[in-house]
């Protein structure tokens, strides 16, 4: 018997949610605005949704209840309060981007992730790294591998009382879990999941392009100390150009879809809420990762050690997206491959990058998938 | 496949749609344009500029807004890194109490609930960690390609 499918969707509430939306109106714009409204607005309106602002009807983002138990620096750790009356005995602990922010695992109720996995048992971490100031311009792989993320495993271990502790790691979150697992054979770690990881710098064909020897990366990194939020979306845009076009027409298509527009609209602040690359992971993703490929050559030394995947033996599962844009398959396909774990395992689904993990194809596809998978092994 | 609803299609509707399935394909190419060996190069000299050009209307604006008395950009930016400290103060804060607040409610019981002494769950019941998957395998693996 399946588990039960437990993030139903809340039923739709338009006059809480126009009352709500009114509340929010800016008083400016209800007074001068009447005329100025664009059609956007003028089909929001014929929706019953009378709202000045899209991020009025987004409604709050990662509102699943959490409690931070470990900081450091910008990190955040992360425990969500359980929602199931029984859980798995090995706590599950995300990892995610350094450059996206989280709360695309937890984008609003019904919507999320997370709620998903603690709805079916799991005791879930996450950790938020936070935005990057210019004092955090030297962070480097060695300050996410080998110091933050075990020092978060610690904490975690200490709440749970558990030994072992598995780890989902998403996009750069799961590079970055990849490389810890490799560099700790021996540690706490009892499964890993990673989802979307690159770990094949000539499959980024793009970013190897734009980052070549003609790209200066030291003048960047002088200027800003980090690599801009706003540049790092622009790249990512680059990756599939006309994408937000066609996410235009797209909403416009669907206006009278309550749930889509409101879908889309979460999906679409989560995209330009970008966070800046750290200065010093940055310029070693450029010349280790890219330009070299020393990952996938197992000739990539961080803190001194060089990173073997082969050395990761625990129970693994790739995640991917069969038309991922921004981590293609040429980038990710090596890993399972290259693990040295006996219980490895790959699973392509529909849709893209963020539609794996957040989406009506996530709900229901990939979570399922995640919990079969990680279920059988936390106990 | 989802039905079409003829009462709602419109020229603009059509034009709209097709503008989306074709946009993968358009993407696609101009993304192989992107990344070819000519290109990129290019590219990554235009990057080069556009960030000597941000910096030199960084500049001539500060001028401008400083002579106006207005606040620019790096004041903003050194006010966001400000709050952005205060913020990382108030979690270190949070994470403390957190903290202090598990070990009170270990002096106080003769054990935790759980495994562990529970942050999030020690507010409520802990859930106990005696859960066992449900067994069966799911839809899920028929829409999946897998390869061990």
């Amino acid at each position: 018997m399946t588990a039960p499918r437990t993030a139903a969707r809340a039923a739709p509430k338009p006059d809480a949610m126009k009352a709500a939306a009114s509340a929010a109106l800016r008083p400016a714009a209800a007074e001068s605005g009447a005329n100025l409204r664009n059609p956007m607005q003028r089909a929001l309106e014929r929706m019953g949704i009378d709202a000045a602002d899209f991020a009025d009807i987004t409604g709050a983002l990662g509102v699943t209840a959490k409690e931070t138990i470990y900081a450091q620096g910008t990190l955040k750790l992360h425990h969500y309060q359980p929602l199931a009356d029984s859980v798995y005995r090995v706590p599950v602990l995300i990892v995610t981007s350094l450059v996206n922010q989280p709360y695309i695992l937890d984008l609003a109720p019904g919507q999320s992730m997370v709620e998903f996995l603690l709805r079916q048992g799991f005791d879930v971490f996450m950790i938020e790294w936070g935005r990057p100031r210019r004092e955090h311009k030297d962070l480097v792989l060695e300050d996410y591998v080998l110091d933050r993320i075990p020092a978060c495993i610690e904490r975690v271990q200490q709440v749970s009382g558990e030994k072992d502790v598995s780890i989902i790691g998403y996009c750069v979150g799961g590079l970055l879990s990849a490389i810890y697992a490799a560099l700790h054979p021996g540690g706490p770690l009892k499964n890993l999941v990673c989802m979307a990881a690159p770990v094949n710098g000539d499959g980024l064909e793009s970013l190897k392009a734009w980052m070549g020897r003609d790209f200066d990366e030291e003048a960047l990194l002088a200027q800003y100390g980090n690599v801009p939020g706003d540049w790092v979306q622009n790249a990512l845009r680059a990756l599939r150009p006309f994408g937000k076009l066609a996410g235009a027409m797209s909403l416009l298509n669907n206006m009278d879809k309550e749930d889509a527009v409101r879908s889309n609209l979460r999906m679409g602040k989560w995209e330009t809420d970008n966070l800046p690359f750290p200065g010093g992971v940055f310029r070693q993703m450029v010349n280790g990762f890219l330009r070299r490929n020393q990952l996938v050559k197992g000739t990539w030394v961080i803190g001194g050690k060089r990173v073997k995947l082969g050395d990761i033996k625990v129970p693994f599962l790739h995640l991917l997206a069969a038309d991922d844009h921004i981590t293609p398959y040429a980038s990710s396909k090596d890993l399972v491959q290259l693990v040295g774990s006996r219980d490895k395992q790959e699973l392509i689904v529909k849709g893209g990058h963020v539609g794996l993990v957040a989406g009506r194809g996530a709900e229901l596809r990939m979570w399922p998938a995640l919990d079969e998978w990680l279920a059988q092994r936390s106990t | 496949m989802s039905e079409i609803d003829w009462s709602k299609m419109s020229m603009t509707t059509m034009w709209r749609d097709w503008i989306v399935k074709s946009e993968q394909q358009w993407s696609e190419n101009m993304s192989r344009l992107l990344k070819d060996e000519k290109t990129g190069p290019v590219l990554s000299k235009q990057i080069d500029e556009a960030r000597m050009m941000h910096k030199m209307f960084g500049e001539m604006a500060q001028m401008s807004l400083s002579a106006a008395n207005l606040p620019s950009r790096t004041d903003f930016e050194a006010l966001d890194e400000r709050m952005g400290r205060i913020e990382d103060g108030m979690s270190a804060v949070q994470a403390g109490l957190a903290q202090l607040r598990v070990a009170l409610v270990s002096a106080r019981a003769v054990g935790p609930a759980i495994g562990g002494a529970g942050t999030a769950g020690a507010k409520g019941a802990a859930p106990a960690r005696t859960r066992k998957p449900a067994g069966k395998a799911s839809a899920a693996q028929s829409t999946a390609k897998t390869r061990a």
